[in-house]
């Protein structure tokens, strides 16, 4: 049971939906009006690219069609909660209007957030989206200081990589100096280049919901001690349906196999919806048995497992290391149980100490981790 | 205008106080550039109501639009807080230049003035359709969002929306995002104008898009959009691209219509004016009684009746019309305005009548009215004996009046039960020797000249004879004639006293009918259970029969309405177990 649905002391308190375990048979689960779920928002000056990420994203929308996407004219609340192990709302916002307008009720949009992305357009001259950014930024932090604030420096495609990163530094300076101008300074922004048709857009929306995730650190540990144990030079916890990572261990992060890991996630994917469903159709493509070996001609070897409905374990290693594979799976099976361990931990009274801060509550329930 | 036809009158009986309808149209738009914008505003000006703005007339166009502009439609992301973005209005967002007058019409009939312009004239209506504005168009979901919407609250007024696209091959999406919304301060209004108001502006988004489609269609032949754009994207002399190129397209270019201003307006104040005078409200003090819903119906009826006729002969036969009226003696209200024309000393009130006749003459006469019997009156002054009249009917309920004033021949019992003959035409046996009827024979003691001090004192100038063949005793009942002569013979009481003791008494044995009524005739109990009815009504005692005849007889006098209502209420529900 989750007690935190009692304590009074929360404001704005919320269902901590996701995290409830399926045995908790209080039927809030389902129920729970989207006004309770975490949120990521996403704003931006009109034609930033908001809409083309949230759908490229979470929806496999081919990056091409994203050129006949209409103009959001309302607030588009995505639930994606359903089939991605993120368990919050993704919040598209019509980049015309002023949301802070009195009219409408910002206390109620902020509250609820667990990260603000900002898009700009680095196509474009970007002065007025600066603006815009301090704007957005300090009211938002008035309304709710815990919020993320993520910058994803967009559409750097069509940008040379030096062009690349004197946009990126020069944008970092000069919001970072608005900031101090108003004495803001304990308002971090996390600047991302950003690019719906390259890999650049997972990954950074990786490392946006990654800050969300309370477990992070020992997922990470969790995942340190396995490769350590088996020979694996780099393994990804990916959300299968979005292809954002949730966790990786301490290695550093090529983007590379950060691709590579993607394109096999898709693969296995397509493949098991021709030959994994059932004669009528029936049956998931992604189950409890997924399992894929990929070995490339450059003694690479890829290695996929499912380790919750949501998420499964990319691996890349080498092919003498993966001729122990009965340890590797041995070492698999105690890993996918601490992690099972470890989602059912985030139900139970751990951060339930009566401390006020009613955000970490905020933080904490952006998971479908017990959903097995 | 649109149709000036005839466009059925619908009365809406309203506890409470009339209200004036205010309220005014807009069109409303998702602009590119700048978010929810108001395109084109119609309102109704009533001409009684002094409001600031329009006594100067029709203010100078430039200015007001500067301020509606100033004001700014507020919700424009402003990235500087610079003041010069607030006014900005690109193509996509303004519909009629500043320096246009905008469009007026009057309605002659009832000196209502419809205005149109981009933004409304007073400057407390503009919040109010800004936040209209932004909710239909920002806010508001439907199934399909092409669709109607009700929202709205005490304070910002209600709306009803309609949101729909129009194709665009510029736009984004291929299509722009419209609504038009209808204000007003009164919501059970526009929830009662729903099926209308749907109605008629889906007419008018389907020819505003089916325009707009046959543009849209043109252009993609021209130059199909999909691949321009898809090849576009990657090359490089796009850069910087194009951020507001296509942004703003005005509604006239997508449609390609040379008017549009125009015949929105003339569309909108249609609108306003049909839904205006659909339904009207009436001030109800208290609950209608039984004889003001019978009046109500029987108005109903004869105008429903003018219009077919009219409809049938082409209106030229209102002669003919109240002809047959005054044969039958349908129109209860002309009664009233006949009396006052007709010359000769008349009855003044059932005091006067009682004084007049005696008082055992008058409680035969009365009994005889009370029971439903035939009243015939006879006598050479038409006037005398439709006062006589007037103030009999006044006893029974008007469901149970059927009168002809004044005939030349007898007409039967069951055409109507007052009847006014001239003094030489016969009645015949076989009514003479009815129980049922009671005649009362006017006859002059002068034959001619009618003193000019005497003119209004009846008793001196007439002898009243009266003459039935019924063989019921009238001294025992009904219980209300014997209250009604308690009163009347009261001289304290004044004659507005005693006629209120009438109303009185009259609704309370009506409420008597509509339960032995809804006993008897609804429920189909038998004698007994009536019989314990009755008792429990007070009817019995010593004038038990009379009053069960008078009950029985009052029962024809129950409204249309509450017959049906009863009948359809029991045959619905379950018969209720007797206790």
């Amino acid at each position: 049971m989750d007690i935190r649905f009692e304590e009074p002391a929360l404001t704005g308190s919320y269902d901590v939906v996701g995290s409830f375990p399926k045995s908790f048979g209080y039927g809030v689960e389902e129920s729970s009006t989207s006004a309770d779920k975490p949120r990521i928002l996403l704003m931006g000056l009109r034609r930033s690219g908001k809409s083309s990420i949230q759908k490229v994203v979470f929806h496999k929308m081919s990056p091409n069609e994203t050129l006949f996407l209409e103009s959001t004219n309302k607030i588009y609340k995505d639930d994606i909660s359903s089939s991605s192990f993120v368990n919050f709302q993704i919040w598209d916002f019509p980049g015309q209007v002023d949301f802070f307008d009195p009219t409408f009720d910002s206390e109620m949009i902020f509250k609820g957030t667990g990260a603000l992305i900002f898009v700009i357009d680095a196509q474009d001259d970007y002065v007025e989206p600066l603006g815009r950014l301090h704007l957005t930024v300090s009211r938002a932090y008035k309304v709710n200081p815990d919020i993320n604030f993520e910058v994803f420096i967009h559409k750097v495609d069509g940008l040379s990589d030096d062009h690349k990163i004197e946009t990126q530094r020069d944008i970092h300076q000069r919001a970072n100096d608005d900031l101090a101008d108003a004495s803001l300074e304990k308002l971090h922004l996390s600047f991302y280049l950003t690019s719906i048709y390259d890999h650049s857009i997972f990954e950074a929306f990786s490392k946006v919901v990654q800050k969300l995730i309370p477990q992070l650190a020992t997922l990470e540990n969790l995942l340190n001690i396995f490769i350590s144990h088996s020979g694996i030079e780099k393994a990804f916890l990916f959300d299968v349906v979005s292809k954002i990572y949730i966790a990786t261990d301490s290695s550093p992060v090529d983007m590379q196999s950060y691709e590579l890991c993607c394109d096999m996630i898709d693969v296995v994917i397509d493949v098991s919806c021709i030959y994994g469903l059932m004669q009528d159709g029936s049956g998931c493509a992604y189950d409890k048995k997924s399992l894929a070996i990929i070995k490339l001609n450059n003694t690479t070897v890829l290695y996929l497992k499912e380790v919750t409905k949501f998420l499964a374990l990319v691996c890349i290693l080498r092919e003498e290391s993966f001729e122990r594979k009965g340890l590797i799976e041995y070492n698999f099976h105690c890993f996918r149980k601490a992690i099972h361990e470890v989602f059912e931990v985030g139900t139970s009274p751990q951060g339930i100490s009566s401390s006020s801060s009613s955000l970490t509550g905020l933080k904490y329930a952006t998971l479908n981790g017990s959903a097995v | 205008m649109k149709g000036g036809s005839s466009i059925g009158h619908q009365s809406f009986v309203y506890p409470g106080s009339v209200l004036k309808m205010n309220a005014l149209v807009a069109l409303c738009h998702f602009c590119e550039l700048h978010g929810p914008r108001t395109l084109f505003c119609t309102e109704a000006l009533h001409p009684p109501s002094p409001s600031p703005s329009s006594q100067a007339g029709v203010p100078v166009p430039g200015d007001r639009d500067r301020d509606g502009d100033r004001e700014g439609e507020g919700l424009t992301m402003r990235a500087n807080s610079s003041t010069t973005q607030r006014g900005e209005m690109c193509d996509g967002c303004r519909s009629l230049p500043a320096s246009h007058p905008g469009f007026v019409s009057i309605d002659d009939e009832t000196g209502i003035r419809f205005l149109s312009h981009q933004h409304p004239r007073q400057p407390q209506l503009f919040s109010v359709v800004r936040q209209a504005c932004v909710r239909s168009l920002s806010c508001e979901v439907c199934p399909g969002r092409e669709g109607p919407i009700f929202f709205g609250d005490e304070q910002h007024g209600f709306v009803f929306s309609h949101t729909f696209f129009i194709k665009d091959s510029l736009a984004r999406g291929f299509q722009r995002w419209y609504s038009i919304v209808m204000v007003a301060m009164d919501r059970i209004y526009l929830i009662n104008s729903w099926p209308f108001l749907l109605r008629h502006l889906r007419l008018t988004i389907q020819s505003l898009q089916s325009t707009a489609l046959k543009v849209f269609d043109n252009e993609q032949g021209v130059c199909p959009q999909r691949a321009v754009r898809m090849n576009s994207v990657f090359s490089p002399a796009v850069f910087p691209h194009q951020r507001s190129g296509n942004a703003a397209r005005s509604l006239t270019s997508l449609t390609q219509h040379p008017n549009l201003w125009a015949s929105l307006h003339s569309s909108f104040s249609w609108l306003l004016k049909a839904c205006g005078s659909r339904l009207t409200e009436k001030l109800l003090e208290g609950a209608p009684t039984e004889d003001t819903l019978v009046l109500i119906e029987r108005q109903t009826e004869q105008e429903e009746e003018m219009s077919c006729w009219e409809g049938a002969e082409g209106g030229g036969s209102k002669s003919q019309r109240h002809l047959s009226e005054s044969e039958l003696g349908h129109d209860f209200l002309c009664d009233y305005a006949k009396l006052d024309e007709l010359p000769g000393p008349k009855f003044r009130s059932l005091r006067h009548l009682r004084q007049v006749l005696g008082a055992a003459e008058f409680r035969q006469l009365v009994w005889h009215v009370l029971m439903g019997n035939q009243v015939i009156w006879r006598g050479a002054d038409p006037g005398l004996i439709q006062s006589a009249f007037t103030v009999l009917k006044s006893l029974v309920p008007v469901g149970c009046v059927r009168s002809v004033p004044y005939s030349a021949q007898y007409e039967e019992a069951y055409k109507c039960n007052f009847l006014g003959l001239s003094p030489d035409v016969p009645i015949p046996t076989h009514v003479s020797s009815s129980e049922f009827s009671v005649l009362v024979d006017v006859s002059s003691e002068r034959s001619c000249q009618i003193s000019v001090m005497g003119e209004d004192d009846v008793s001196s100038l007439y002898q009243f004879t009266i003459s039935s063949a019924n063989t019921q005793p009238t001294d025992r009942g009904p219980t209300l004639l014997n209250k009604l002569e308690v009163a009347l013979s009261n001289e304290n009481l004044s004659v507005d006293v005693v006629s209120h003791c009438l109303l009185c008494l009259k609704e309370e044995w009506m409420n008597k009918v509509k339960v032995l009524f809804k006993f008897s005739k609804v429920d189909g109990r038998g004698r007994e259970d009536t019989q314990k009815v009755l008792a429990l009504l007070g009817a019995t005692g010593p004038g038990e029969e009379d009053n069960v005849r008078l009950l029985k007889f009052w029962m024809t006098g129950l409204s249309k309405t509450y017959k049906s209502h009863l009948m359809t209420a029991v045959r619905g529900g379950e018969r209720s177990p007797s206790q």
